[in-house]
């Protein structure tokens, strides 16, 4: 109890740059994000009827999910060098296979009739992908950026040990500084600020989806 | 996220390694009205595709990683025109091979210490009377995604200082959440009128429990357990943080020396080590799923 | 108490938690050994809660139950739902084991041996009309509905249990299906007499499978329990009539059959080449115009004026008209009144198994028999009255 009382404490004298520090981790979520959501859901229309491609993207994608996020971030060290950027551009093939997944489900669930009375409507493949598929399938493509956010979340805490930015630094610097005064509130500030980014984005997320998605979709 | 889906039961969001629906049938009879498919069969039909496909892409990937791997760590000149200190941190059978060992090491106990934990938690949280704090359980799983290994990693070691134990506790707790929850999904998404059936033929909870919703859970259990392992694997790459070994360690080297060749090396190691065991689980998970689900 | 009564529900409530009003309230009943009792009713008027009740599904919250006047309101559940065969409209097979596995599930349960056990699967198969080599080792996934279902009888069937309850067993098949699963059914039971509880919403599906009826209003109270003729025949209230709705006379006509007991009348025949004079003659004493020509097997063929039998000439085979309606001996009335719908005049011949001319069969017999069961029905609920 008093520990968490003294954890108060250094927060508070902290505020400035742990909101800083908070806010540098967000930007690499949002920028990993909004890549990613770009390119998943272009390549998921794209793939979603050509069953070869969509297979194989879909493996792909699953492929990048699986490599440990260190050994992938240092994967791009030799291109991109020591920083963010390594650790944004693995982020960013993380983040593609939730996203794809579940646009590409998304559009699935569509129901046939509803597309095909569209079609007999005389409505073009553009019309109908833009007013009819996307925003029926929009509700379950916005939960696979959620997964993507918070994954991201996560993972973006160890670009530290890659020279990047972000609250991992706190973690850090608790770790090198282990036994002295103050280092596991450091530690805690990190992880505890990095899941209360996790949420609220979450919470951003959701609020989005909400006032994206038509009333007749809603539950 | 919404957790709760009709009837109180625990929905949830696809993530993308578990595929709970039940595939359309096929062989239905033209006079079959009931078990009207959920899902549209096109749909289903393209996912199968999905997971042959990856069972085949993966060991190309697989392999070819390994011989590039193998062509690239001969190319470098070990112990002659390779620096010293690269020929100490790449040497297999003093760094790398045992560094291998104690990584699957970490991954393999801890992965054990999940299973034996979240299964039976996710059993009790299924059944009454802990049956209503479950979606708080699954919402908490989802929330934990954001949960920085990391940290995770480094709190443990505040609490119970360096080794091998910290490590795979620490890894334990982190990859416990994918298998509770779906343990959870698993056995919720057994078919209601199934388990009445077996119920109204007298068998006892616990021979509905063991002889049909665990065996009907087990193709999502499994997915659970494989996402279980691919998380320990990965965050097995971390234990050196904390004295813990593992591959981990090379690259860790090759950050501090600056050397891009034992960085690659290291990582493309991990990355094999990880997709070998990722097509293990997936294959597992085929092969496993009961006949006639 | 009747001596036969294989179960008997003595005041039994449900109240389900969280709700006040019970689900069942003081429901006392009994079903006769080898009969079918439907219970038929609304939506939400507690048919399935009773029926659950019986094998205790779930728990009663007052009352008692008891098969064969054994008290089973407290006996291990799961015990005795291995004596209780249970159908439910999901069906609810076992996805991942074989038909012979599922049906073998309660005689594994109790112990059979393995030989038993194997006989019982394909006899069982048999009796529900599935060619056991071919369906045995199939998944549940590889079978239409109507299969399904018939599995799912058999399997309920599997420790051979004197009870069944069936909770609206054929509710999700098409009509089609439905009807030849519901005629296998009865024919099945004809030979099995199994004391059977079943449940559904569709009043001709229990009029059709009922030895007797349960209509059951709000909180399972019975309405009205009694044979579907005299159901159809006397509605005790409004609320029955609503129930079994338009047209209940007409499904009446279903349990009334032509034969000894619906008086029939001879009529005036004749055989082809006879000599037409005592024709007529015996038209004349029956007061038609019309004879019924036969031919040598006795088969009616066709409906002859009298005008046409002047002039003492044998008979033209073309004169007349075609008799296009039969009704056979042992049809129902239903039947019977369809037939007369068909042909021109509302008579219908009667025929034997072999066709020959039996008798006729007249509007004014299915009027009387109608009348007959009202007031049979009638008097029946009067003396129930008398002595309550
Ligand atoms: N588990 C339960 N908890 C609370 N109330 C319940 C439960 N099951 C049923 N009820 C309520 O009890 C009443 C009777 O339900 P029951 O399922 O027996 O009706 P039913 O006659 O079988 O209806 P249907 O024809 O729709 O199947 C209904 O009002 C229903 O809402
Ligand atoms: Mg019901």
């Amino acid at each position: 109890m008093n520990s968490i009382l003294e954890w108060f404490g250094y927060v508070a004298e902290r505020y400035d740059d742990i909101l800083e520090t908070t806010w540098e981790h967000a930007q690499l979520v949002l920028v990993v994000i909004g890549v990613a959501t770009t390119v998943a859901v272009l390549l998921g229309v794209y793939v979603q009827r050509r069953p070869t491609l969509r297979a194989m993207s879909l493996s792909i994608t699953g492929i990048f999910l699986t490599i440990p996020s260190l050994a992938f971030f240092a994967f791009f060290i030799p291109v991109f060098g020591i920083g963010n950027r390594p650790a944004i551009v693995a982020m960013i093939l993380y983040a593609l296979l939730p996203i794809l997944r579940n646009t590409v489900t998304g559009l699935d669930a569509v129901p046939p009739a509803v597309v095909e009375s569209a079609k007999g409507m005389g409505m073009g493949t553009m019309r109908q992908l833009f007013q009819i598929k996307l925003p029926l399938a929009w509700p379950i493509m916005m939960a696979g950026v959620r997964i993507a956010s918070l994954i991201t979340v996560g993972i973006a805490a160890i670009a530290v040990l890659v020279g990047g930015d972000g609250l991992g630094s706190y973690i850090q610097s608790g770790l090198t500084r282990l036994g002295l005064p103050n280092s596991e509130f450091s530690v805690w500030t990190g992880v505890v600020f990095t899941v209360l980014l996790g949420l609220v984005l979450d919470a951003m997320w959701a609020t989005i989806q909400r006032f994206t998605t038509t009333k007749g979709q809603r539950i | 996220m919404s957790m709760t889906g009709a009837q109180g039961r625990i929905g949830y969001e696809g993530q993308e390694k578990d595929n709970p629906e039940p595939p359309p049938d096929p062989n239905t009879g033209s006079d079959a009205t009931d078990a009207a498919p959920t899902e549209q069969p096109a749909s289903w039909f393209l996912r199968a595709r999905e997971m042959n496909l990856g069972l085949k892409l993966a060991p190309v990937a697989i392999a070819l990683l390994g011989l590039g791997l193998f062509l690239y760590y001969r190319s470098l000149g070990l112990g002659t025109t390779a620096p010293s200190s690269q020929t100490s941190a790449l040497e297999w059978s003093t760094k790398l091979w045992p560094q291998l060992t104690q990584h699957l090491t970490i991954a393999f106990w801890s992965t054990i210490i999940v299973v034996v934990i979240a299964i039976p938690l996710g059993i009790a949280l299924t059944r009454e009377p802990l049956r209503r704090y479950g979606p708080a359980f699954v919402s908490t799983a989802n929330a934990g995604q954001a949960l920085p290994a990391y940290g995770l990693l480094i709190i443990f070691l505040t609490l119970m200082g360096q080794g091998l134990t910290t490590v795979v506790v620490a890894l334990a707790v982190y990859a416990l959440l994918p298998v509770l929850r779906n343990t959870m999904v698993g056995l919720d998404g057994v078919d209601r009128g199934i388990i009445e059936a077996g119920r109204g033929m007298g068998m006892t909870r616990g021979q509905v429990l063991t002889r049909i919703e665990l065996p009907l859970a087990v193709p999502v259990i499994l997915a659970g357990i494989r996402v279980a392992m691919i998380l320990n694997i990965g965050m097995a790459t971390l234990a050196f943080l904390i004295g813990g070994g593992g591959l981990g360690v090379t690259i860790s080297v090759g950050l501090k020396l600056q050397q891009n060749e034992v960085l690659l090396v290291g990582s493309t190691l991990v990355a094999i080590v990880a997709l070998s065991f990722d097509w293990v689980g997936a294959v597992a998970e085929k092969y496993l799923r009961p006949r006639g689900v | 108490m009747s001596p036969d009564a294989k179960i008997r529900l003595d005041h039994v409530e449900k109240t389900y938690p969280g709700t006040k009003v019970p689900a069942v309230e003081s429901l006392s009943l009994e079903v006769y050994e080898g009969e079918i009792l439907v219970l038929v009713g609304p939506s939400g008027c507690g048919k399935s809660t009773t029926l659950r009740l019986i094998n205790r599904m779930i728990e009663p919250t007052g009352g008692r139950i008891y098969l064969d006047d054994e008290d089973v309101t407290k006996v291990n559940a799961d015990k005795l739902r291995r004596r209780i065969g249970y159908v439910i409209q999901q069906i609810g097979l076992f996805p991942h084991q074989t038909i012979a596995q599922n049906i073998a599930t309660v005689p594994k349960m109790l112990g059979w041996d393995k030989a038993k056990v194997a006989e019982r699967i394909d006899r069982l198969l048999t009796v529900v009309g599935l060619d056991p080599d071919t369906y045995r080792d199939r998944y549940p996934k590889e079978l239409s509905g109507g299969q399904a279902q018939r599995v799912g009888v058999a399997r309920a069937l599997g420790a051979d249990p004197e009870i069944m309850l069936m909770d609206e067993p054929f509710g999700a098949i098409d009509p089609i299906t439905r009807d030849r699963l519901q005629n296998e059914f009865l024919s099945v039971q004809e030979d099995l007499r199994k004391t059977i509880v079943f449940v559904t919403h569709d009043i001709d599906e229990a009029i059709k499978m009922g030895d007797r009826i349960a209509i059951l209003g709000d909180r399972s109270h019975i309405r009205q329990i009694d044979t579907p003729e005299r159901i159809l025949a006397f509605p005790v209230d409004d609320f029955v009539r609503d129930f079994i709705g338009e047209g209940s006379t007409l499904k009446g006509l279903h349990f009334e059959t032509v034969d000894e007991h619906v008086t029939l009348e001879p009529y005036p025949t004749m055989h082809v080449g006879e000599d037409p004079t005592a024709a007529v003659a015996r038209a004349r004493e029956a007061g038609t115009d019309w004879v019924l020509l036969l031919d040598d097997q006795e088969h009616p063929t066709r409906w002859v004026p009298v005008s046409d039998l002047g002039g003492g000439s044998t008979v033209s085979s073309d004169s007349g008209s075609e008799v296009v309606a039969k009704v056979s001996l042992g049809a129902t009335l239903f039947e019977a009144l369809e037939q007369m719908l068909i042909s021109e005049a509302a008579v219908s011949p009667v025929v034997r198994e072999d066709g020959s001319f039996y008798g006729v069969v007249r509007l004014t017999h299915l009027n009387k028999a109608i009348r007959r069961a009202r007031l049979e029905a009638r008097e029946h609920y009067a003396q129930l009255e008398a002595t309550s």
